[in-house]
C-alpha cells in the first residue's frame, strides 16, 4: 500500500512506500523502469539532500552532490541484493559521494590537510552577524570542513568513530580529535 | 581525577565510551567540582541538540529533471556515464548534468546507433538526419543512410520508415512513420522545427527555450525535457513529457507541461488545459469540452471538480488563470483542499489574479520553474 506523506507537489511529492511496496518499486527501478526510480527519488531526496548540505555547507555543492549520489544509485541498483535496507544503503552511498567530493575539492585546494593534527581546527567559526544568536546549524556551517564531516556523521547521523575512520582512511584515534575539536568549537560559536 | 585529567576524557565520558571504572572515577569527581558538571551538562546539550536535528531536508528546487536526463542519456550509454566523470566543478548550479547528458548522448549517438551519426559542431547549421527503418525523404530524395539536414528542408517518412535527427547542441529527435517534419530556424539563439503531420520524440539537452517545435495548433517550448508531439491530419495534436518541463503557446494563451503530463492542442484554438497522463477518461473528456467546445465551459467545470485527483493538480492550477468570480473561486477551494498553499499565497490574492502568487503556487507544485 502506497500513502502520501507529505502532499505539497504533486510533480516533487514525497511518498512514503509500505516496505512491501518499497521493494516493488525497487525491483522494477532495478529492471531499469525510470518512473520507478522517480518514486525511489521523491521519497528519498530529503534524506540525502540533508546530509549534502550539513556536509558541504554550501547549496550548489549540495544540490549537485545530490544529483550524483541518485545517478550513482541508478548505476549500482541492479547490484543491490537487499542485504541492508535501502535507506541505509543510499545513505552509505551519499556519504561516499560527499566524502570523494571532499577529497577531492582538498586536492584541488592543495589545503595542508594533516588529519593527525587537530590545531588546524583551531579558527572558530564565522560569528554571526552583531545582534543575531548564531544557530547550531548555522555553527556547524562554519567548522573546517573535515571537522564538519565528522561531527555531521558521529553527532547527527549516529555513525561509530569505527566506520567514520574506515571511511575517511585515518585512525579512530584521528576521528575522535577531530569530533572533540569540532564540539569545542561549536561550544564556543553558540556562546 | 583532577580537573585537567577530566578535560582529556570528557567527551568519552559523555558518549559513553569510558571503561566502568574510568567512569566511576570520572562521576566521583563530577559530585565535588561545580565547573566540570557545567562542562559536561553543556557537551550533553550540544550533543542532544545535534542528535534531534532534522534528518531531512528538502531541496530548494526539484532537482529530478537534470537527474532523469542524466540517466535517459544514460540508459543508452551507462558504461560511457562513468568515464565522462569527474563533472566540472564550474558549471553553473545544477545543470552539470547537461553537459554530461549530451556527452553521453554524443557518445551514445557515435557508438551505438545504426547508421552511426557524426556529432554535429555546435550551433551548426544543420541537423544530422539519419534512416533508423526504411527509406524516408530529406527533401525529395530518399537515403538509407545519412544526410544533413539544412535549415528550410523537409524530413518525410512513409508507412514503412522511421529517421532520427541529431544536433549535439541541442538533442535529438526521433521521427516516426508517416510524418512531415521541417528544419526551420538553426542559430546559436534558437532551433526550430516544424511539425506538419506525424509523431516525433524529442530528447534535448539544449538549454530552456533553445528548441521550439512548431505545430499548426500551438508553439511547443522546450525547458529541459524529453517529449512526444503528435500533430493529426486536420493539425490537431497532443503533446506528452515524459521528463522535465515544456510550454505549450498559441495567441498569448500558454500551457505548462511537466513530466508525466499531457496537453491536447487544437487548431485555430492553441493549447489546452494540461492534465496528468493517468487522469480519468471523463476528467479529460470534460476539459475537452471546457477548452474547446464554445458554451460548455460552466457545466464542464463542474464535472472537472468533481473528478479532480490530488495528482490532477497540473489541471486545476492551470485553471486558476483560466477562470474568474465565483468559478475561480471554486477552483482555489478545490486545489487549496488537496495542497495547501505554500506562505505567502493567499486566497484573496489568487482571486484577485495576482500572477506572482499563481506562480509560486505553481513552484510549490513542481509545475513549472517560471
Amino acid at each position: 500500500m502506497t500513502y502520501v506523506d507529505r502532499v505539497a507537489a504533486p510533480f516533487a511529492i514525497v511518498v512514503t512506500e509500505a516496505p512491501d511496496a518499497e521493494a516493488d518499486v525497487i525491483r522494477r527501478a532495478q529492471a531499469r523502469d525510470m518512473r520507478a526510480f522517480e518514486r525511489l527519488y521523491r521519497a528519498h531526496v530529503p534524506r540525502v539532500y540533508a546530509v549534502c548540505i550539513r556536509m558541504t555547507a554550501n547549496v550548489t555543492r549540495a544540490e549537485e552532490l545530490t544529483q550524483k549520489t541518485f545517478v550513482t544509485v541508478w548505476e549500482k541498483l541492479p547490484l543491490f541484493r537487499g542485504e541492508s535496507a535501502f535507506t541505509s544503503w543510499l545513505h552509505r552511498v551519499a556519504v561516499n559521494t560527499v566524502l570523494a567530493d571532499l577529497r577531492a575539492e582538498h586536492r584541488r585546494t592543495q589545503r595542508v590537510f594533516t588529519t593527525e593534527d587537530p590545531a588546524i581546527f583551531e579558527t572558530p567559526p564565522s560569528a554571526p552577524p552583531a545582534g543575531t544568536r548564531m544557530d547550531l546549524e548555522q555553527a556547524i556551517a562554519g567548522l573546517p570542513p573535515q571537522a564538519r564531516a565528522v561531527f555531521v556523521l558521529h553527532d547527527v547521523e549516529g555513525w561509530q568513530h569505527n566506520e567514520i575512520a574506515e571511511q575517511l582512511g585515518v585512525a579512530i584515534g584521528t576521528t575522535k580529535a577531530q569530533l572533540h575539536r569540532a564540539r569545542k568549537l561549536l561550544q564556543e560559536a553558540l556562546q | 581525577m583532577n580537573c585537567i585529567e577530566i578535560q582529556a576524557v570528557l567527551n568519552d565520558y559523555v558518549d559513553g565510551e569510558l571503561a566502568p571504572a574510568e567512569t566511576a572515577r570520572v562521576e566521583t569527581h563530577l559530585v565535588g567540582c561545580a565547573g566540570c558538571r557545567a562542562q559536561v551538562g553543556s557537551l550533553r546539550n550540544l550533543v542532544s541538540a545535534a542528535a534531534a536535528l532534522p534528518k531531512e531536508i528538502a531541496p530548494n528546487h526539484d532537482l529530478w529533471p537534470e537527474v532523469g536526463l542524466a540517466l535517459r542519456a544514460g540508459l543508452n550509454s551507462s558504461a560511457n556515464l562513468q568515464e565522462l566523470r569527474p563533472l566540472r566543478r564550474s558549471s553553473p548550479t545544477v545543470h552539470w548534468l547537461l553537459p554530461l547528458a549530451a556527452a553521453a548522448s554524443i557518445v551514445y549517438l557515435a557508438t551505438f546507433s545504426r547508421p552511426p551519426i557524426a556529432p554535429a559542431a555546435i550551433n551548426a547549421q544543420s541537423w544530422t538526419v539519419a534512416s533508423l527503418e526504411g527509406a524516408p525523404r530529406v527533401g525529395r530524395r530518399s537515403f538509407s543512410g545519412q544526410a544533413q539536414l539544412h535549415v528550410g528542408q523537409w524530413v518525410e517518412t512513409d508507412g514503412t520508415s522511421r529517421a532520427k535527427l541529431a544536433s549535439s547542441s541541442i538533442g535529438e529527435v526521433s521521427v516516426e512513420p508517416n510524418s512531415r517534419l521541417r528544419l526551420t530556424t538553426a542559430r546559436s539563439t534558437d532551433h526550430t522545427l516544424q511539425l506538419a503531420q506525424g509523431k516525433m520524440s524529442a530528447f534535448i539537452w539544449a538549454p530552456p527555450r533553445l528548441f521550439f517545435v512548431d505545430t499548426p495548433a500551438a508553439r511547443a517550448i522546450d525547458l529541459g525535457c524529453a517529449y512526444t508531439m503528435t500533430v493529426a491530419d486536420n493539425g490537431d495534436g497532443e503533446l506528452h513529457v515524459t521528463l522535465g518541463y515544456v510550454a505549450l503557446e498559441h495567441g498569448g494563451r500558454e500551457s505548462i507541461i511537466p513530466a508525466h503530463a499531457k496537453c491536447v492542442t487544437r487548431r485555430g484554438f492553441g493549447p489546452g488545459t494540461p492534465f496528468a497522463d493517468d487522469a480519468p477518461e471523463p476528467l479529460r473528456a470534460a476539459l475537452t469540452r471546457f477548452d474547446f467546445v464554445r458554451g460548455a465551459a460552466s457545466r464542464a467545470l463542474k464535472e472537472i471538480l468533481a473528478q479532480a485527483r490530488p495528482e490532477d493538480a497540473v489541471t486545476l492550477w492551470h485553471l486558476l488563470a483560466r477562470t474568474q468570480g465565483t468559478v475561480l473561486a471554486e477552483v482555489f477551494d478545490k486545489l487549496a483542499e488537496m495542497h495547501r498553499p505554500p506562505a505567502g499565497v493567499t486566497r484573496a490574492g489568487i482571486l484577485a489574479g495576482d500572477a506572482t502568487m499563481r506562480q509560486a503556487w505553481g513552484r510549490a507544485l513542481g509545475i513549472g520553474t517560471f
